[in-house]
């Protein structure tokens, strides 16, 4: 049976819905499952952690622990990996797994691949499938090594309902901290609003949505729905969203239920960053934006008209 | 300071791509420098500018790389070296690593600048896996770059939940994020210097290395095939009154879509 061993993905001490698809997955692939938690102060987590669906629980508790640090993560999972004895290695899509990923797989020599969307295993032979060349093409990757290391995709495995776990806790030893390359602080992008990647319902902004006022507009209707504000490089550029708003191939990957893109074109770059959206709604004025090319729903007019009739129409839909 | 820049010359992703038989049809491509490399050459000129640091870029395999190692020369880098003898298409970043590994070691390095990743692969490992191998720190997605003094750098991280600062020990590896500048465009006197400029075109074994050794026999992951996506399919689109339409849509997503 293969032992596949689950990076825990933590954000401001809750367990992310991320960890549980990927268990999910290991446990239709046959495969032994372990969790490994990094944090501190995170004893609280164990639960969920074994809710989520693994047979045995790595905790890696210690105040050292609270910011990233690439290195002594990285430490965290190697322990974890060979005391668990795991074939793969998994970790949900986030900035500290592409860091880490890497390193540990250049540490074990095993394979590495990022942004995975598939794994198949048969008679040992491990594939993966996976986007590439900005998700216009699909690549299917044999591994010729024993080990694999893994990020996967964001929205690529869904949670089995109802799954379950046994409670297996082994407490590791806290990594010596990282004196090269030293962490020293973080500037949290926390705004109060929901983070992308997380948000069940995008709503991006393009060039469509001109100013600050546009974009105020299109946040009041985020808010109604609880839901996060993406935006196209171009709103970037222009400097009225962050960069850490911007979905696209050099920003950020979304696959909520339903995406809906204000005033924005559809340029490759940002379609490689959304085509995963269960369902997306394009309003744009521009009958030929090839936003509508991959949208489900589009509404091709001006969208400060159609902005306020959209908000009334879906209060009352979810009234 | 001794700067290293890795550029990778890959396809332009703007353009459309297409599979036959499990492969890229190659009719018709065309090839840029990776865009991230593009960002790690503007990085080490403005060090260059005003740390007085010496810039050399390396860039292994994709045939004939003049056209893009002249662009970097004309953006302000001094020294071009560019590896290519073999076939690259079975590389993986593991390989890429190894190799980068003899050219920092035939240098005396301080620093690395990668790309954080290729637009080709969107792999994004191989400065991290470069630094595995040389034993030196490194910070990925890299937003921001401050000297401190001859053996420090501050660099500033787009991370998981927020901006993470980072003091960094040189020698060291950091691969950036496009959002870390806006490269320039080359002037004309650039263009013009650059044409009358060379660069050390080597092989494997120039490089003091081998096929067998950086592991180009045997990958440790290879693609066997390339597909082209189930595009998604265009659906309903709605033209007309807002005060109509807007309903009906609305409706489809509560009803239809059931994502309301």
């Amino acid at each position: 049976m293969a032992k596949i061993l689950v990076i825990a993905d933590i954000k401001q001490g809750v367990l992310k819905g991320s960890t549980s698809e990927l268990l999910s997955k290991a446990k239709d692939l046959g495969a032994e499952t372990a969790v490994l938690a990094i944090g501190s102060n995170i004893e609280s987590l164990t639960n969920d952690l074994v809710n989520a669906g693994s047979d045995t629980q790595y905790i890696a508790d210690d105040s050292s622990l609270e910011l990233f640090s690439a290195t002594p993560y990285a430490f965290c999972v190697l322990d974890a990996a060979k005391q668990f004895g795991a074939d793969q290695i998994w970790f949900g899509f986030s900035e500290s797994g592409k860091a880490v990923a890497p390193k540990v797989a250049a540490q074990l020599d095993a394979a590495c691949a990022t942004d995975i969307v598939d794994v198949t295993l048969q008679d040992d032979q491990v594939e993966i499938t996976r986007p590439a060349y900005a998700n216009k093409l699909i690549q299917r990757v044999k591994v010729n090594t024993e080990k694999l290391v893994a990020v996967v995709r964001a929205g690529a495995f869904e949670a089995t309902e109802g799954i379950s776990g046994t409670e297996n806790v082994v407490k590791l030893s806290p990594p010596e901290k990282d004196v090269k390359a030293a962490i020293k602080d973080i500037i949290s992008d926390a705004t109060g609003e929901i983070e992308l990647t997380d948000a069940d319902i995008v709503i991006s902004v393009g060039r469509g949505v001109r100013d600050q006022a546009g974009v105020d507009q299109v946040k009041e209707l985020a808010n109604d729905l609880n839901a996060g504000v993406g935006s196209s490089r171009a709103m970037v550029d222009g400097g009225f969203m962050p960069h850490n708003t911007q979905v696209g191939q050099t920003g950020k990957i979304v696959a909520p239920s339903l995406y809906m893109a204000f005033g924005i074109s559809g340029a490759i770059q940002h379609l490689a960053g959304m085509t995963g959206s269960k369902v997306i709604l394009a309003v744009n004025k521009d009958p030929e934006a090839p936003i509508f090319n991959v949208a489900d729903y589009g509404i091709v007019g001006d969208l400060f008209e159609v902005l306020p009739i959209l908000k009334e129409e879906i209060k009352k839909v979810r009234s | 300071m001794k700067i290293l820049t890795t550029i990778k010359k890959v396809i332009d992703v703007e353009l459309n791509l297409h599979v036959q038989d499990g492969s890229i049809v190659e009719q018709g491509l065309q090839y840029v420098i990776n865009a991230w490399d593009e960002s790690a050459v503007e990085t080490s000129v403005q060090l260059k500018e005003n740390n007085s640091a010496e810039t050399t870029l390396v860039s292994i395999g994709g045939g004939d790389n003049t056209d893009i190692i002249r662009r970097c020369y004309a953006m302000g880098i001094e020294n071009g070296i560019h590896i290519d003898d073999q076939s690259w298409d079975k590389a993986d970043s593991f390989i890429f690593a190894k190799t980068l590994q003899k050219v920092y070691e035939n240098g005396n390095y301080d620093l690395v600048i990668t790309g954080k990743q290729a637009q080709d692969t969107d792999n994004g490992q191989t400065g991290i896996i470069l630094a595995e191998y040389l034993g030196l720190p490194c910070v990925s997605n890299v937003i921001g770059i401050e000297v401190v003094d001859d053996q420090h750098i501050k660099v500033s991280r787009a991370g998981d939940g927020g901006t993470e600062i980072i003091d960094l020990e040189l020698p060291a590896v950091v691969t950036v994020d496009v959002s870390i500048n806006e490269p320039r465009l080359p002037s004309m006197r650039g263009i013009m210097m650059a044409k009358k400029k060379s660069f050390d075109q080597m092989d494997l074994s120039a490089l003091g290395t081998s096929v067998d050794e950086i592991g180009l026999s045997s990958p440790k992951s290879e693609v066997v095939e390339f597909k082209e996506p189930k595009m998604r399919q265009a659906g309903q689109k709605f033209e007309g009154d807002p005060a109509e339409i807007t309903p009906q849509v609305v409706n489809l997503l509560a009803n239809e879509a059931k994502v309301l």
